[in-house]
């Protein structure tokens, strides 16, 4: 159609350029014309002088001649234009001819160009039809752009997940703490379209990695928070966030700041997963200015999630690492991820909630039930590893908070705040499992799959990862085993 | 509704037609001062290539009148300066005239949109 387009376009120009061309041609030939007639008088006024008189028909009107003689051959009779006549000379006379003759040249000459122009006109027009109609050498070289994708590309998410508001008051609370920390982190921050795109996109993986540890096995109330709050900030819903809030409650502290984001709409997404990226940040390095590495995790369930020490959390860290280095490592609200996690619609959500994060795998809360019938089911974490878990969390708590102080990351301490809400709950600690942080940098990352309920191993865990799950989870009792392990760490 | 607008419209487009004549006479008043121009000058260069021994005629009518080189000289620069404000008149003209007839297309095309529009309307109820 297009290509139809420019032809007739393009014919309409080799129409007009031909028109033009005519014109030209016409006035070149009338010039000629006259510059022969000029030649002509010119020899003619040359010759005239030659005899005194000259013997001529002369015409009486239009159909009779009478003999005559053409005399005083010398003087002639010039109209000069516009009315005006001269009588000069033959020899001036020819001068007058040979200045007229000039102009004309010179009139013939501008055609001349003007023609050429236009030639010149007409063949790139033929070569705009050749190239329209086919491929030719000339190539339209056009690049779509998916906007969007380019702009969610490596952009952290801004946005929450919508969170249902948290229903316990501490939560609340941290809620609007955090929220309000979120809100000014985020709108401090790059809060964008294209950023709450990118955090959708984190959310909603966190979310799935959520599901999948559900799915597994959790008893991470975390993780399980955390991908109902995925899936809830993919569906933007509030509504569901309720439900989320209270395994939120019980898991995570940071559940308030994600579902405050979560509340926000898209701003409480960014939020939700900041916060939860805080909040393991901050149990993780103390000493640093929190920073929260949060990236959204596209792990495919593959979650393994072993009770027992051997739990294994397989879902893609690296892609929480990815993602938490995407994402801004400012100080935000760590809610997010757990909201991500802590979508809890079944009981069992609950226990994939709480997970510690074992080396940027979240763990989930060793149970006391064997791990074989414990796989895919979600049971509460009595064992020692959850109290020890627990244990690390409180332990973990002191030190995010103090942490935040330091940061002065509102938002972290909202998700503290609401960790150590959480923990008076006395939550039992659903997952086992402790989280292990092996660096300094996957603690970062493990924000991230801390609040996924993927079920990490149930190696040491981490003050840090303990501190980010204290948030998440509500304080689950640790059990002196899991005690033991941590103090190992 | 569509009538008024096509009433509109037509009294618009009359108006705008007499624009555009007006800016036709504008230019071609304008295209012949210009040939004038051209050939006062050819006029002038050649008085200048006689001299003054040359009898110089004015045809006034039917009659040839005698006019002397100096005055002829003398008239056709007149005549070229007055030629030469014409035509800077007539392009001042031609300017404005232009402007209006822009502004009333403009006015045109909105009452066609109107005129589409309720056009639309009805065929779409029908």
């Amino acid at each position: 159609m297009a290509e139809r387009v420019k032809t007739s376009g393009v014919e309409r120009l080799t129409e007009e350029n031909r028109k033009v061309m005519k014109d030209c041609n016409d006035q070149l030939m009338h010039w000629k014309k006259v510059e022969k007639d000029y030649e002509s008088l010119q020899e003619r006024l040359i010759t005239l002088p030659d005899k005194l008189s000259y013997d001529v028909m002369v015409p009486f009107g239009p159909l009779a001649f009478s003999p005559g003689k053409l005399v005083h051959t010398n003087e002639v009779m010039v109209l000069l234009g516009d009315n005006w006549f001269a009588k000069c000379s033959a020899k001036q006379a020819e001068a007058l001819v040979a200045h007229r003759q000039k102009l004309v040249k010179k009139k013939l000459d501008d055609l001349h160009k003007v023609m050429k122009s236009f030639r010149d006109k007409a063949e790139f027009t033929a070569d705009l039809e050749k190239i329209t109609d086919t491929a030719g050498d000339f190539v339209d070289i056009r690049e779509v752009l998916s906007k969007d994708e380019e702009v969610t590309k490596g952009k952290p998410r801004v946005a929450h997940k919508p969170n249902s508001k948290p229903k316990e008051e501490y939560v609340l609370q941290l809620k609007e703490e955090q929220w309000e920390g979120e809100g000014g982190a985020s709108q401090g921050g790059v809060l964008s379209e294209t950023e709450l795109w990118a955090r959708l996109d984190e959310l909603e993986r966190l979310e799935e990695e959520q599901d999948e540890r559900d799915r597994l096995d959790s008893t991470d109330t975390n993780g399980e928070d955390t991908t109902s709050s995925s899936s809830e900030e993919e569906k933007e819903t509030e509504t569901g966030s309720a439900v989320e809030v209270n395994g939120h409650r019980q898991c995570e502290d940071m559940s308030p700041a994600s579902y405050a984001g979560r509340v926000n709409g898209v701003t409480g997404l960014a939020l939700d997963g900041q916060d939860k990226d805080e909040e393991y940040e901050d149990e993780e390095e103390f000493s640093s200015l929190p920073t929260i590495y949060f990236s959204h995790t596209t792990e495919p369930k593959k979650v393994r999630i072993n009770t027992g020490k051997n739990t294994t959390l397989k879902f893609s860290e690296r892609k929480e690492q990815k993602d938490a280095k995407r994402k801004k490592k400012s100080v935000k609200c760590n809610g997010h991820t757990l909201h991500e996690h802590h979508k809890i619609t079944t009981p069992a959500d609950i226990y994939r909630v709480f997970v510690d994060v074992v080396n940027g795998e979240p763990v989930p809360r060793k149970s006391i039930l064997k791990s074989r019938s414990r796989e895919n089911s979600v049971c509460s974490d009595t064992s020692e590893s959850s109290t020890a878990d627990f244990e690390e969390r409180r332990a973990l708590y002191g030190h995010e908070e103090g942490a935040h102080s330091a940061a002065s990351n509102g938002v972290t301490e909202d998700g503290r705040h609401a960790a150590i809400s959480l923990y008076p709950n006395g939550r039992v600690e659903a997952f086992s499992g402790t989280v292990v942080e092996k660096d300094p940098l996957p603690v970062l990352i493990p924000h991230l799959t801390i609040t996924p309920p993927a079920l990490p191993t149930i190696p040491e865990r981490k003050q840090e990862e303990v501190g980010s799950e204290t948030p998440q989870e509500v304080p689950k009792r640790v059990s002196k085993f899991k005690a033991a392990r941590l103090q190992q760490k | 509704m569509a009538e008024a607008i096509q009433r509109k419209l037509q009294s618009e487009l009359e108006k705008y037609q007499q624009m555009q004549k007006d800016v036709n006479k504008s230019m071609s008043a304008r295209q012949k001062l210009e040939a004038q121009l051209t050939e006062n000058n050819i006029v002038k260069e050649e008085l200048d290539l006689l001299d003054s021994q040359n009898t110089v005629y004015k045809l006034i009518g039917p009659v040839l009148v005698k006019q002397e080189l100096d005055e002829a000289k003398a008239t056709v620069t007149k005549r070229l300066e007055y030629i030469n404000g014409e035509i800077q008149r007539h392009e001042t003209l031609l300017k404005d005239l232009e402007r209006k007839s822009e502004q009333h297309r403009e006015i045109l095309a909105s009452l066609q949109q109107e005129y589409q529009r309720a056009q639309g309307i009805p065929a779409g109820k029908v």
